[in-house]
This record gives structure tokens, sequence and C-alpha cells, in this order.
């Protein structure tokens, strides 16, 4: 007997070209990807091979030249900029490459800032964000803004962020490459067991052979195309 | 975290960049006070004076006299209605006039001008500029007595001192040329060159006597009210009165058309230097708030990334322009008070540049620059610079929301 398999992500035949000079450069070719829930998939390549584009593309900060995408079966195609907003707020978790904490916001209220955003009540906002900072390591930490914080602890305020909100997936640009290698290791040690424990799925972009060997699944682009789709195990 | 405390937080990222803009700010509501206030004051003080000097803030008078002013024009029953005008709430003052043109001769000249016939009991240094101007002698004593005061450029044409005799040549009701003959009991000097050289006041039974009027016959009753920006409303009130039968009422407005425009004219100026004073705030914070917008490129579009709408954005760019005019406000209220404070009570005196007797208008002006503001021009200045800053951050806030995320997401 099989259970059936849901699908967080879809793209069929997604083409994102953009205009450079005079020259049309398709970022993204012809890319059709199903990621699945509870999913720990990483996309992989070379820079400037497209897995940015991609991530931008089903995280709604970009619109596709062709193709259609489904996000937790939404078809984002249909959207526009406020509704597209609304999905990224309700559905979809970021983890940046940089951090991009709020400055001006304490780790607690950069947490929080998405709840704000989709109207939660008080009291269910600190209860959840305790909660998610408590699961990120971070407690006690609350109270501090993101300059007074390191580099893994600011990441990590990024990652409760983006899963307070229990999205149907976070998408997190390579979110270790400003980090060192011990900093990284138990950044991808909490994703995993987000990942694990609370089934939360995963789409990363990234290079870095350490989040690779952690993926259950590697998804190699190579010129805006797929090469390659594995089950790692 | 709601969005008004976010945005509080963020003006506060640049200290000084806030605070130079709230310094503008400040410093546009210091002028805007020093420019509205001196207006206030001065237009205020114009007004009243002219009022003052005959005609009142609101003046009742024979149908076609502020036209024609004719002798045979004239106003009957004026006792009781002055009775009632004095009864009206906002009126400080209502006194009844006869005034007309005469030859006044004395023993060695002869000269033209004007005479306002008054009663004596009625008139004080408040509501008669000439009597609060006498340098000698004083107001004649009975109503039906033979006394004139005269200017002293007039007194200086005709050569005459008090005790000396004038004769007064005019028109009557009826056309006919009458005089009488009066003594000079008093000589005002107001600074102002045409009313000192061409004005007399006399005794007004002794003027109906003259001029074969009835005893409660005269050409005006002069009004003075307490506020002279209700004159309009005063007006309204007078014209309905059962005694004022087809009088004819009007403001200082129509009485004194050229102090108008000159108001007019000169409030017009007013409202241009405000205006550019206005535009240079806001250009100021649109130049704030597009340079905080524009270095929070990135940070927006993570804000949009993670679910925040271009609406909601363009709502936070708006409230930090809200912060920063209401802080603007404050510190412009903090550093204006104590500069109006010292306008309001001791001014800026300009009698060595422009002398004590400073005519505008053809009404004497206070030559000591002070200022006094209106509670709607309060209201008014406050107003107008919160709804230019707040006009001036739309831009700013547009544009935050406008860039796409992944553009956004692009800068550094």
């Amino acid at each position: 007997m099989h259970s059936k398999v849901k699908h967080i992500v879809r793209m069929q035949d997604v083409v994102k070209t953009y205009r450079q000079g005079k020259v049309d450069v398709h970022a993204v070719n012809n890319v059709s990807l199903e990621i699945e829930q509870g999913d720990f998939a990483v996309l992989c390549g070379p820079s400037g091979s497209g897995k940015t584009s991609i991530l931008n593309l089903i995280g709604g900060l970009d619109v596709p030249s062709s193709g259609q995408i489904w996000v937790d079966d939404v078809d984002l195609s249909t959207l526009d900029n406020t509704e597209l907003s609304q999905v990224r707020k309700n559905r979809i978790g970021f983890v940046f490459q940089a951090y991009n904490l709020i400055p001006v916001m304490t780790a607690y209220e950069n947490a929080e800032f998405v709840l704000n955003l989709q109207g939660v009540d008080e009291a269910e906002c600190r209860e959840r964000v305790m909660q998610t900072l408590r699961a990120v390591g971070l407690e006690g930490l609350e109270h501090r803004r993101p300059d007074e914080m390191s580099g893994g602890q600011q990441q990590r305020v990024a990652i409760a962020r983006a899963i307070v909100t229990a999205p149907a997936i976070v998408l997190a640009d390579e979110p270790t490459a400003n980090v060192d290698s011990h900093t990284a290791e138990s950044l991808l040690d909490l994703m995993q067991q987000l990942n694990r424990e609370q089934g939360i799925t995963f789409l990363f972009s990234t290079h870095d052979q350490h989040v690779m060997d952690r993926a259950s699944r590697i998804i190699r682009v190579h010129d805006g195309k797929i090469d390659s789709d594995e089950v790692s195990h | 975290m709601n969005l008004n405390q976010l945005a509080w937080r963020n003006i506060w990222r640049r200290k000084r960049r806030t605070l130079i803009t709230a310094f503008s700010i400040g410093f546009g509501v210091m002028l805007a006070v020093t420019f509205t206030g001196s207006g206030d004051y001065t237009y205020t003080n114009m007004i009243d004076t002219g009022a003052s000097m005959g005609m009142g803030h609101v003046t009742v008078e024979p149908v076609g006299y502020h036209l024609k002013p004719t002798l045979d024009k004239r106003l009957t029953g004026t006792k009781d209605l002055r009775e009632r005008i004095v009864g009206l709430d906002g009126v400080s003052d209502a006194t009844v006039r006869i005034t007309g043109q005469a030859m006044f001769a004395s023993a060695r000249k002869s000269v033209g001008g004007a005479f306002i016939a008054v009663d004596p009991a009625f008139e004080t240094e408040a509501n008669n500029l000439l009597v609060r101007s006498l340098v000698e002698g004083e107001l004649f004593a009975r109503r039906d007595g033979r006394g004139i005061v005269v200017g002293s450029r007039l007194a200086k044409k005709l050569q005459v001192k008090i005790g000396k005799k004038i004769v007064y040549t005019t028109t009557d009701a009826t056309g006919e040329i009458v005089s009488n003959i009066a003594r000079v009991t008093g000589i005002f000097t107001t600074g102002e060159d045409t009313i000192d050289g061409i004005l007399a006041l006399l005794p007004i039974a002794s003027v109906q006597q003259t001029l074969s009027y009835a005893p409660d016959e005269a050409t005006v009753i002069a009004v003075l009210i307490r506020d002279q920006r209700h004159a309009e409303s005063m007006r309204d009130a007078i014209s309905v009165l059962p005694e004022a039968g087809d009088a004819s009422v009007l403001t200082w407005k129509k009485s004194q058309p050229d102090l108008a425009a000159v108001i007019a004219f000169d409030k017009a100026g007013n409202y241009i230097s405000q205006f550019l004073v206005g535009l240079l705030i806001a250009v100021g914070i649109l130049n704030t708030m597009l340079m905080s917008v524009l270095e929070r490129t990135r940070e927006f579009g993570v804000m949009m990334a993670v679910g925040m709408s271009p609406k909601v954005l363009f709502k936070l760019v708006m409230v930090e322009s809200f912060w920063l005019t209401i802080v603007g406000l404050i510190l412009g209220i903090i550093i204006t008070a104590p500069w109006y404070y010292f306008l309001y009570y001791y001014g800026i005196d300009f009698s060595d540049a422009f002398g004590d007797d400073f005519s505008y208008g053809g009404v004497l002006v206070d030559p000591v620059f002070k200022a006094r503001l209106f509670k709607e021009s309060v209201v008014a200045i406050l107003g107008t610079l919160f709804m230019l800053a707040l006009l001036a951050g739309l831009y700013p806030a547009w544009r935050a929301g406008r860039v796409p995320p992944v553009e956004s997401l692009k800068t550094i």
C-alpha cells in the first residue's frame, strides 16, 4: 500500500529570461521540478547556474517568463504582488546568506515579525516565538539586537523567523556561506533536526559539500537546467 | 512590534539626520509663527486703528452714503438703534456721528477739510483715535457747545491756537450753505499727515442744529467690536434689527476699501513667503525620507520577502514621515515658544528706522514689530506643516513598495 505523497512545490516547464544589454540570458531554462513534503533537498551547482533564480521563483520573489509554479497547491502565476506577499507570509520561510535581520529589532522581535504581519495575537505570538527561539538554541538571547550577536546566532534568528509560522517550505539561499565550518555544522544540525522532528520541508541552494552531505535529495543545476536529481542516503 | 514602534526606531537610526530634518521643520514653525503672528497683530492693529478713526469696524449709514457721502442722506432714530447695537454680544461700543466736508476759516486763513461731529459723552480714548491723540487742550465738554478740536497741521495752516475761533461752512440737508462758529478747545496729532491736516471734531448737537437735523438724526453709527474678525457676522446681526430699518450696514472692508486692499495685498505676500518656507521644509523631508528609503532597499526587500505587502511597506514609511514630522513640530514649539514670548510682550522696536508715526494704508502702524497668534492661525500653521511633511513622505513611501523584492535583495 502506498501513502499519497504531497508535493509542496511543483514547477512545470519554467523559463526565466533576463535581458542583459542586447542579449537574452536564460537563468532558468525549461525546469520541471517537484519538492515533496519532508524533503531536505539541495539545489547545487556553480555560481550563476540558476540556483538562486529557481529559489526566487519558488518563493514568489520573481515571476517566470513562462511555465507554471505551484506552492502548497497555489498557482503562483495567477497571483498579483499583494497575493504573492500573502503566500510568502503564510506558506514560505526564507533564510538568506547574509542573515538579513532587521537591525532595529531584537532577536525576539525579528522572529515575531512575520507573526505580526499575520495578525497573530500577542499571547500566541509570545508562546510561539519563545518556543521557536528555544528550538534554535537562542533562549536567553531574545533581547539582543543583531549587532550584539555572532553570525551563527544571527542565522539562528533568521531560521527562527523562517520556521515560526510553520510554513509549508523553508527556502534557504546558501545559509552557511557566511559562517565558519563549526557554526555551519551546528546550523545544519539544527535544520536537519527541525526537518526530522517537525517535518519542515527545506530547499537549499548551495555549493558547500557539507550541506550536500546532509541532504536527502541533491538536485544539480547547470546553465539554468537540472542536470540530475538524486535521492541521497 | 507594531508599525508605530518600528517606524519610531527607524527614524532614530540616523540621529543626526533626523535631528537636522526635525530642526528644519522646527525652524519652519518659527518662521511661520513669526510671519503669521506679526500679520495677525499688525492687521488687527491697523483695522482697530482704522475703526477708531471714525467709521468703526461696522458702519451703519443711510443707503448710498458710502458711495456719495452728502449730508442730505441721514439716519433717523439713532438713539434707539445705538442702544440696541450696544446691547449685542461682541459690541464694545457704538457712537453716533455726523461726518462731512467743510471749509474752515480763521481770522487769517481758509482751508478745506472734513469734520466728524461727535457726542463728547460717548467719545473716549478707547473708541476714538483723535481723542487719544490730543496733544493740547481737551475735548469739548458739551454736545451742544461751540468747541472744536482740530488736527495739528490744520491748526498750523489756519494759524490758530487753543481758544481761537474758527468758522466752519458746509452744505445742509437741503443743499443750503450754512456756517457756524466754534472755539478751539483741543489739538490732536495722530502722526498721519492727511488726518492731522484736514480733520476736526465738532459737538454733534451743535452740528445737528447747523444742518437742520433732528436731535436723533446723524449720518453714521460707528460700531466697535471686540474682535475684528467677527465684523461680517456683526454686520448681519445689525442688519436684521428692526431699528436699523433700511439703513445700510457695512464692514470696515467696505467703509475703508483702501485699508482692506492694503491688508489683502500684504497678506498675499505673506502667504507666498510662507508657501516658500513650507516648500523648503517639504524638500528637506523629501530628501531625508528618500535617502532613508534608498539606503534600506535591501531591508525592504527582506521585509517583502517574508510577507510584508507593498501596501504595508508604504504605510511604514508614511508612519516614519509622521513621526519625523511630530518630532519636528514638537521641536518647533520648544524653540518658538521663547521667541514668541519675546515678540508678544516686547517686540522689536523699529521706530528708529521708521519713526513713531509710520502709516500704511492710511492708518498708523505700530513701529514695534510684535506678534499675536489667533487660535485658528496656530491650527493652520501646525496643520499645514503637518500636511506638507506627510505629502513629502508620499513619494519615498510609494517608491519603497514599488521595487520588486528580487531586485531589492540584490542591492548591497
